[in-house]
């Protein structure tokens, strides 16, 4: 990895460089206390002091919500033509967590199966992050993922009146020397950047050990009394699912247009939460109730891909805390998990 | 394979539903080419007596709408509700809160008599009623995709979750975080969000999923400030006659 330096009073000059090649998705402030990534085409439309968003941008940019698969035509001529729809983009000002996630569903829809749709994007896609504000809820230094060691191009870390640059790919050390001034560390850089990274892990507020928690699970796992508990109050409305990096559950529909012609598959997130995600022919749901849904997705998130990909699917950004109107909290159901081992 | 005859009827109700079949634009030409419309209260003169499927809009609230579905229901071999007077009673249920003879006199007076109004019911209440295409008004492109169905032989998808789904793939702000409140996390969802994507909290008037978490939804309301009377209100305004009821919870 290179290091480089990018002076605070370059900085303002580097974007606009930016948005004048590259369509630039940025944090934008949207309400009081929220932001929300959209394409910017100033400088000054960026808000980078910004701690929650309701979406994550690297999910909402390469697995849109709702996306055309392919259109077709029937009759004596059966037609397919797959939908995809793909440019050039660059997103700026993404947190480490985010870019974990996103390293995560680059995993996802490139194992077993590429996924063209996502993969398409994906390529097209330079990331520059930034050490992003935590919000309240955020644990990302608890799973580990408060530090990005792959998935970006660039990524810059305040440190005083410059930024410390690592550059991740050779697209990023192409941008360093085209848009920007960016010169070399020095030795006072480094150590300014070991100290600042000393800081940033500090300003996670929560903290959650999830030792044994492998384990521990699957001593609880049968136990209904505790799932039930936990997920009493439940609206299965699938907003922790919708609002999590790593959820890349869709669901498959088919428009026919109205004279029979043809149509087009789409797809849309999904959600293992809401009643009928496990509702198959004949009319039975494997997983009919709350408790059973609720376990289902915590095992996602922190045994099945430690089984599979040797790493927690849950990247800690807390916005599945924030989203749930039933106040359901990850961290603290973590917490009751341990607590109810030790009883 | 022949058209579909389709009738298109209204009983109590504002006729909203029927103007949104009026206003596919872009697809209502293809609508009536791939079915027979053969009678359509609010937009075509003729009438007919035979048809296979029966969209109905509006409650049953008189004596003579209860006839006239009855009517229907022994024609058609297939009935759609369109609507929410037509799916959980609408509007029109808040009339059964005063009681309808109390609401007959605060309307009429002394010529109350002269109403055959009855305790306002769903369709559903009186005759089988094999799809419904909720919500006030309800959605073209549901009504389109129920009778397409149809056509085609397979079953619509109609959805059975919550409108927070539709809420976050659009990436809307929380009602509740603007400081309002919402019935989204109980309201069946099919409307992409139509209410709080405008700011504007959801008042079910697609009525509720199959299971909705009623008390949690108490909960929440209660956290939000809400005293029991803006609570039943939320839970009344067109979901008066089907009492939304906690279940196996």
């Amino acid at each position: 990895m290179l290091y480089k330096i990018l002076d605070k009073k370059d900085f303002k000059d580097f974007v606009n460089n930016l948005i004048s090649a590259y369509e630039v998705t940025a944090p934008k402030k949207i309400s009081q206390a929220l932001h929300d990534f959209f394409p910017i085409k100033s400088y000054e439309e960026m808000d980078l002091s910004y701690k929650r968003t309701t979406l994550p941008p690297a999910k909402k940019m390469l697995f849109p919500s709702n996306e055309a698969l392919a259109s077709y035509t029937v009759g004596n001529n059966i037609e397919v033509k797959s939908l995809n729809e793909s440019k050039e983009q660059l997103l700026f000002g993404v947190g480490a967590w985010d870019i974990n996630g996103m390293n995560f569903l680059d995993r996802i829809f490139s194992t077993d199966f590429i996924d063209e749709n996502y993969m398409e994007k994906r390529k097209k896609l330079k990331v520059i992050g930034i050490d992003a504000e935590p919000s309240d809820a955020n644990f990302a230094s608890s799973v580990g993922s408060e530090f990005a060691k792959e998935g970006f191009d660039l990524f810059l870390s305040d440190i005083g009146d410059k930024y410390f640059v690592r550059i991740g790919t050779a697209a990023g050390a192409e941008i360093a020397s085209k848009f920007g001034d960016f010169l070399d560390a020095s030795d006072v850089d480094y150590s300014a950047y070991d100290r600042q990274m000393d800081l940033y892990k500090n300003k996670f507020n929560v903290n959650v050990n999830l030792d044994n928690f492998f384990e521990n699970f699957e001593i609880v796992y049968g136990k209904k009394d505790l799932w039930e508990k936990l997920a009493k109050s439940c609206f299965s409305c699938g907003s922790c699912n919708l609002v999590c990096p790593t959820c890349f559950c869709f669901n498959v529909r088919d428009d026919i247009k109205i004279d029979l012609a043809g149509g087009i598959k789409s797809r849309q997130w999904d959600s293992c939460m809401i009643s009928n995600y496990g509702l198959v022919a004949g009319g039975h749901n494997f997983r009919p109730d709350e408790a059973n849904r609720l376990k289902q997705r915590y095992r996602c998130k922190l045994k099945t891909f430690v089984e599979k990909f040797g790493q927690y699917s849950c990247v800690g950004c807390g916005r599945c805390v924030e989203a749930c109107l039933a106040k359901i909290n990850i961290y603290e159901d973590i917490n009751a998990v341990k607590e109810e081992v030790s009883i | 394979m022949s058209k579909p005859k389709v009738g298109v009827f209204g009983l109590a109700g504002c006729g909203g539903c029927q103007l949104e079949i009026l206003n596919l634009e872009d697809e209502l030409i293809d609508f009536i080419c791939a079915v027979d419309i053969v009678h359509f209260t609010e937009a075509i003169t003729e009438h007919s007596d035979t048809y296979d499927i029966a969209l109905i809009e509006g409650s049953v609230s008189t004596k003579h709408d209860l006839e006239r579905l009855e009517h229907i229901a022994s024609v058609a071999k297939i009935i759609i509700a369109i609507g929410a007077c037509s799916s959980t009673g609408g509007l029109n249920c808040l009339k059964n809160l005063y009681g309808t003879e109390k609401a007959k006199e605060l309307v009429y007076g002394d010529k109350k008599d002269w109403i055959d109004a009855i305790d306002t019911k769903p369709i559903d209440a009186y005759v089988k009623v094999d799809y419904h295409a909720r919500g006030c008004p309800p959605t073209r492109a549901e009504i389109v995709d129920i009778v397409k169905s149809l056509i085609m032989g397979k079953v619509p998808e109609i959805p059975d979750y919550p409108v927070c789904i539709e809420c976050k793939r659009l990436g809307n702000i929380c009602v509740y975080e603007t400081g309002g409140t919402c019935m989204g996390p109980v309201a069946r969802a099919g409307c992409n969000a139509r209410c709080p994507s405008a700011n504007s909290g959801c008042e079910a008037c697609r009525g509720p999923v199959d299971d909705p978490n009623i008390n949690a939804q108490k909960d929440l309301l209660d956290r939000y400030g809400l005293t029991v009377e803006d609570i039943m209100e939320g839970f009344n305004l067109y979901n008066a006659c089907k009492k939304i009821e906690q279940k196996n919870k």
